[in-house]
């Protein structure tokens, strides 16, 4: 008899192992371990053992059935593991297929480029400010060392209101409203809409943006001032640059510069480009804002934004900003 | 501006810099510099040629037949026209295929009268040297033919050219004069006298004319004249027509050229009358009178205004002060008396004159900065000097009138060297600081403690050095910003201040744009008169521009939601959709704003006012399509109010007077969200069907064919008010959720708000959500009701619901639909 289990479980072994699929496990199952199973009729043969060696062969053909049972159990586990690596091939499926498109929006790139100096800016400890579109003339004008007779006054191409207010012409108006707001040691920087009456072309725009930046403290020198501009052209232009302070005039700074860049779009290129204009508080101005300028002394800069973007993306046209056309703007879609 | 380097070197020596190191310095402490010409240029290719033979053209009188040598080892034969040509002579030749200076056009071989001219013997005006055209350059050289007219003649320049804009500052630096010093002090050598070389005799008494001046406004400071006989007019010195043509300017005769070069060269504009033209003969410097008018050098009539200044004769208006001289007193063929006036006139004055009259001069240029009336008497002394060579023969008859007995009292600047060191951030000591200043003309007078008086020299003085700033900036220049090493500012480490307004429209962009997936536009502030009749907003009160860009741009727009609707209809071509959003800026003329008090020119304190300003978040979806996109839109304004934390306590239809200021909203289709004090937060709804058809945007009037129009308007700053929703945490349920669905049907008028409100009350406790999924109307219904489906969630905190606890829940609602006129469906 232990011969005939011997050779039930070398066929049974056999026929699992070489079972092509799952129902030919199946019909393995059923011929050894089913109700008629071979194993299963030698279980019940086993009344014709004599008493004493029952227990024994029992327990080996009881011991020969989990195995089996084992076996056949790891056998089913890898025929389908392998039946469904053969389903995953092919079926026509195209990697370059693309998705369901999803309506996407978009920040205006003026927006976008606020941002990005409005978090450069705050790194440094500025605080952000802003001030009316229209405004008085006093905030325009008057507190900025611009008098009535002055020739800026003429050169800046000024829209008048018929309330007698006006549309601030720069975003410097911000800079006396905020000394009177925050007093001092005071750091900010203020982008907003400016307007000057120019005729309209691809570079020119009657409507712009600006960012003005302010900072006031005891003993601020010019050599503080080059290296604030320094340090945030760095950081807006991502790499070490050269920059160069040179006369310039404008009424509300004194000394006043022109600030250069060095090799602007990073190209080797030997040329310097006028970025923007700079230079000390005038002490009228900070007086018009209610400090000493014997105590008090500050720097102050201006940032035209659209060329700002327009260098970076190389756009070409600056009427597209305010042309509300989406095949421009969804262009800027990028986080 | 162009600068001339041979017009330089006459006050400082610079002829070992070469110009683009004197364009970088001058650049960087001086004034912007655009570029450098070289001048000459165009006389490159024209050579020395010798007159070999000269002989008459045989069929004609007045031309000459030549055979020229121009080193090429070929005589040529040249047919000539002028008058003085002769054989021997070296003249200035043009070969052909060069091109002619003057004209920039390249010379092709000629046939003159039946022969044939290769080349061309120049006039001085043929190679663009001076208006000379009265018959060939001859040329006093010894040369071989051949070699380079440039070689031979001092003809060559280079021109550096300023940009007037970075001077408007310093009326000092409006001729080669005050360059020289610049340079002088730039490279630390001697500055030569403005009159250096030339010797002047004027007589102490004899012929005058009479000067009155009306100083009552301050107009003329100064005015000096003298009178100068004999004079022959003629061409100028051909050095001097060179130097002129050169910058760009005309010679035309001496007297004039004279003129002009001494505002080429001191800065200060002079003119010449022809004194025997000038009625009187006097000069009386008034303002016009209301009426009266002048006929200007350049033929123009020109009506005047009591603002106006002029110089008059005995009859009246002889030219326009400070701007152009008049047609009937100019200096012309056959003058022999001159009055030159030399003057100062006030920059205001000469600023609004030109500016009125759109009539700017090289003249008015350099009076609206303000010179140094100084200036006026140096300049007549050296035009009476340079006379002798310029117009020989011409005698100064009598002494300078000056009627104005004008002085310069000397400003003192006080000046501390350690504020100096201390605002531009570097050491700066007394022989550095005197190093710097005394070049330019300043005297620096020791104080002690480092401190200085300083002297402003007469040139700097007007409108330009007047605080010890000012002084700073002459040290920095020439100390060099460039040089100046950046120090990082000592600063205390201090909290950011942030603006809660601009932390909300920031947040404002996030959610419209990569949430709701709209696109930003920027639109202008002024609204175009054509939108603003299309869209039925003309009647509107509005901030207005006086001297707007075009005359439709003159309103300032009260809302940005018009604007942001004019941008729709051209983006729909090649489109199905439109999704856009704006923030921006509304006036509103009928509102006060902030208000101010500020001092008046008189010191007088003035109320000012602002108009009130609202800042907005416009929105909108147009689409072509099966749907109307307003509720859309509608669940795009909630998912904002809700990201914000905005609670709205109401929701309702505009008021009449509301639907009247927003004529581009559907009166009946608009949901206006109000606050706990009852104002607006904004409003939601369908766009005006007119609104739609003015924009020719017909497909999206509702029930029109398919597709439609919705908008919305966010009040930030009344959002910046309302209290807002913080996010509270609520313990997870651990008893699930049981969904019910529920149809109401009810009249057309019932609000889903009400409903909504209904199911709540219904059992406030168990009632987890709900959520309106369907609003349907038509087949299967009767006529003037709806269905409004409901999903509503059940739960408690503190068992699973059964099916009695949901027949409980469904009988009260049954209940209060009884009441309320409901009909519970399903």
């Amino acid at each position: 008899m232990e011969d005939q289990l011997r050779s039930i479980v070398d066929r049974a072994h056999e026929a699992a192992r070489t079972a092509s699929d799952v129902a030919a496990l199946t019909s393995v199952e059923s011929t050894f371990l089913g109700k008629k199973g071979e194993l299963t009729l030698l279980l019940r043969g086993l009344g014709a053992l004599p008493k004493e060696e029952r227990p024994a062969f029992g327990k080996l053909v009881n011991e020969a059935k989990v195995r089996l049972e084992q076996m056949l159990a790891d056998r089913s586990r890898d025929l389908e593991s392998v039946a469904l690596e053969a389903a995953l091939g092919g079926d026509g499926f195209d990697p370059t297929e693309p998705g369901l498109e999803v309506a996407h929006g978009s920040l205006h790139p003026i927006t976008q480029i606020t941002r990005e100096l409005v978090r450069v800016f705050e790194g440094l400890g500025f605080a952000v400010a802003r001030g009316p579109e229209v405004e008085f003339e006093h905030f325009n004008f008057d507190a900025l060392n611009i008098p009535a007779s002055h020739p800026a006054r003429d050169t800046q191409d000024t829209f008048w209101l018929s309330d007698g207010n006006l549309l601030r012409t720069h975003t410097s108006p911000v800079q006396v409203r905020a000394m009177e707001r925050f007093g001092a040691p005071l750091r900010v920087i203020a982008p907003g809409r400016c307007f000057r009456n120019e005729a309209v072309d691809a570079t020119h725009e009657h409507t712009f943006y600006q960012m003005e930046g302010l900072m006031i403290d005891r003993d601020i020198s010019v050599a503080n001032l080059i290296h604030v501009m320094k340090t945030c052209l760095r950081e807006i232009l991502g790499r070490e640059v050269r920059i160069r302070l040179r006369p310039g005039f404008f009424p509300f700074v004194e000394p006043g510069f022109e600030l250069d860049v060095h090799d602007p779009f990073g190209t080797g290129e030997d040329r310097w480009l006028e970025l923007l204009p700079c230079g000390m508080v005038h002490p009228n101005v900070l007086r018009a804002g209610g400090l000493d300028p014997e105590e008090w002394t500050g720097f102050a800069f201006g940032l035209g934004l659209q060329r700002l973007v327009m260098i970076r993306y190389g756009i070409t046209d600056i009427r597209d900003f305010t042309g509300g056309d989406l095949r421009f703007l969804e262009q800027f879609g990028r986080v | 501006m162009l600068l001339s380097l041979r017009w330089l070197s006459r006050y400082v020596d610079s002829s070992d810099l070469d110009a683009s190191r004197i364009a970088d310095d001058l650049t960087m402490a001086t004034a912007e510099v655009e570029g450098i010409e070289v001048s000459g240029e165009a006389l490159r290719d024209i050579v020395v040629g010798h007159v070999v033979e000269c002989g008459k053209h045989p069929d004609a009188d007045k031309l000459s037949l030549t055979k020229i040598d121009d080193g090429s080892g070929e005589l040529l034969q040249v047919v000539c026209g002028a008058p003085n040509v002769a054989q021997g002579q070296r003249i200035a030749f043009c070969r052909v295929g060069v091109n002619v200076p003057v004209d920039g056009k390249k010379l092709k071989k000629g046939k003159i009268r039946g022969l044939e001219s290769l080349g061309m013997i120049c006039s001085a005006r043929e190679l663009g040297l001076s208006e000379d055209h009265t018959g060939i350059l001859v040329l006093d050289t010894e040369a071989a033919p051949g070699t380079r007219l440039t070689d031979v003649l001092p003809l060559s320049d280079t021109l550096i050219e300023i940009d007037n804009k970075s001077v408007t500052h310093r009326p000092d630096l409006w001729g080669h004069y005050g360059f020289a010093r610049e340079l002088a002090a730039i490279y630390r050598r001697p500055l030569k006298d403005a009159l250096e070389g030339l010797r002047l005799d004027v007589p102490s008494r004899g012929d005058t004319v009479p000067i009155a001046i009306d100083a009552s406004r301050g107009a003329c400071s100064r005015y000096c004249g003298v009178v100068v006989r004999d004079v022959v007019i003629g061409p100028s010195p051909d050095w001097m027509q060179q130097l002129l043509v050169a910058i760009g300017a005309r010679p035309r005769n001496n007297i004039v050229d004279l003129t002009n070069w001494l505002q080429f060269d001191l800065g200060q504009p002079t003119h010449a009358f022809d004194l025997d033209r000038l009625a009187g003969p006097r000069i009386d410097v008034r303002f016009a009178s209301v009426g009266e008018s002048i006929t200007t050098l350049d033929g123009e009539a020109r009506t005047l205004t009591t603002n106006d200044l002029l110089i008059c004769d005995g009859n009246g208006p002889v030219a326009l002060a400070g701007v152009m001289g008049g047609e009937g007193s100019m200096v012309e063929e056959g003058t022999t008396s001159v009055l030159l006036e030399s003057a100062n006139f006030d920059a205001a004055t000469v600023r609004r004159t030109s500016m009125r009259l759109g009539l700017r001069t090289d003249s008015s240029a350099r009076f609206e900065k303000s010179l140094d009336p100084a200036l006026a008497d140096l300049t007549a002394r050296k035009f009476l000097a340079m006379l002798p060579e310029v117009a020989p023969g011409a005698r100064v008859v009598g002494p300078i009138v000056d009627p104005a007995s004008w002085a310069y009292e000397p400003r003192h600047v006080h000046l501390r060297l350690p504020r100096v060191s201390s605002l531009l951030g570097v050491a700066i000591d007394e022989p550095a600081a005197r190093g710097f200043l005394e070049p330019l003309g300043f005297t620096l007078r020791e104080k002690g403690y480092g401190s200085f008086d300083v002297t402003i020299p007469s040139w700097r003085a007007t409108k330009d050095i007047a605080i010890e700033e000012d002084l700073v900036e002459e040290i920095g220049r020439c100390f060099r910003y460039d040089a100046i090493e950046p120090v990082a500012p000592r600063a205390p480490v201090e909290a950011l201040h942030r603006d809660p307004e601009l932390a909300l429209d920031d947040s404002v962009r996030t959610v419209c744009a990569y949430d709701l997936g709209l696109h930003e536009v920027y639109n202008y502030s002024f609204l175009d008169d054509a939108l603003c009749e299309r869209l039925g907003l003309a009647d509107l009160p509005y901030v207005k521009v006086t001297n707007a860009i075009a005359s439709h741009l003159s309103r300032i727009r009260r809302d940005v939601l018009p604007s942001l609707l004019g941008s729709v209809t051209h983006n729909f071509r090649g489109r199905d959709d439109v999704a856009l959003f704006e923030l921006g800026n509304g006036y509103r003329p009928e509102s006060p704003g902030e208000s101010r008090a500020f001092a008046d020119q008189d010191g007088d304190m003035r109320e000012r006012q602002l108009p009130l300003e609202v800042h907005q978040l416009a929105a909108l979806r147009v689409v072509r399509g099966d749907e109307h996109p307003y509720r859309r839109l509608r669940g795009d304004f909630e998912t904002l109010l809700a990201r914000l934390g905005v609670h709205a306590a109401d929701v309702r239809v505009p008021t009449t007077e509301e639907a009247a200021m927003l004529p581009w909203m559907h009166p009946a289709r608009t949901a206006v969200f109000v606050g706990k004090a009852g104002e607006v937060l904004g409003y939601v709804g369908d766009v005006h069907p007119r609104t739609v058809r003015a924009l020719e945007l017909d497909f999206a009037v509702r029930k029109g064919p398919t597709g439609g129009a919705a908008a919305c308007c966010l009040d930030l700053r009344a959002c910046l008010r309302a209290p807002t929703v913080a996010p509270r945490y609520v313990p997870v349920p651990r008893f699930p959720s049981q969904p019910v669905d529920l149809a109401f049907l009810v009249d057309d008028t019932v609000r889903a708000g009400d409903v909504g409100r209904l199911i709540e009350d219904a059992n406030p406790k168990f009632v987890r959500r709900h959520q309106l999924f369907e609003v349907y109307r038509g087949k299967g219904l009767p006529e003037g009701k709806k269905s409004l489906n409901f999903r509503v969630e059940l739960g408690s905190d503190k068992r699973t619901l059964n099916a009695e606890d949901e027949e409980r829940y469904l009988d009260r609602i049954r209940n209060l639909c009884r009441e309320r006129g409901f009909e519970l469906r399903g």
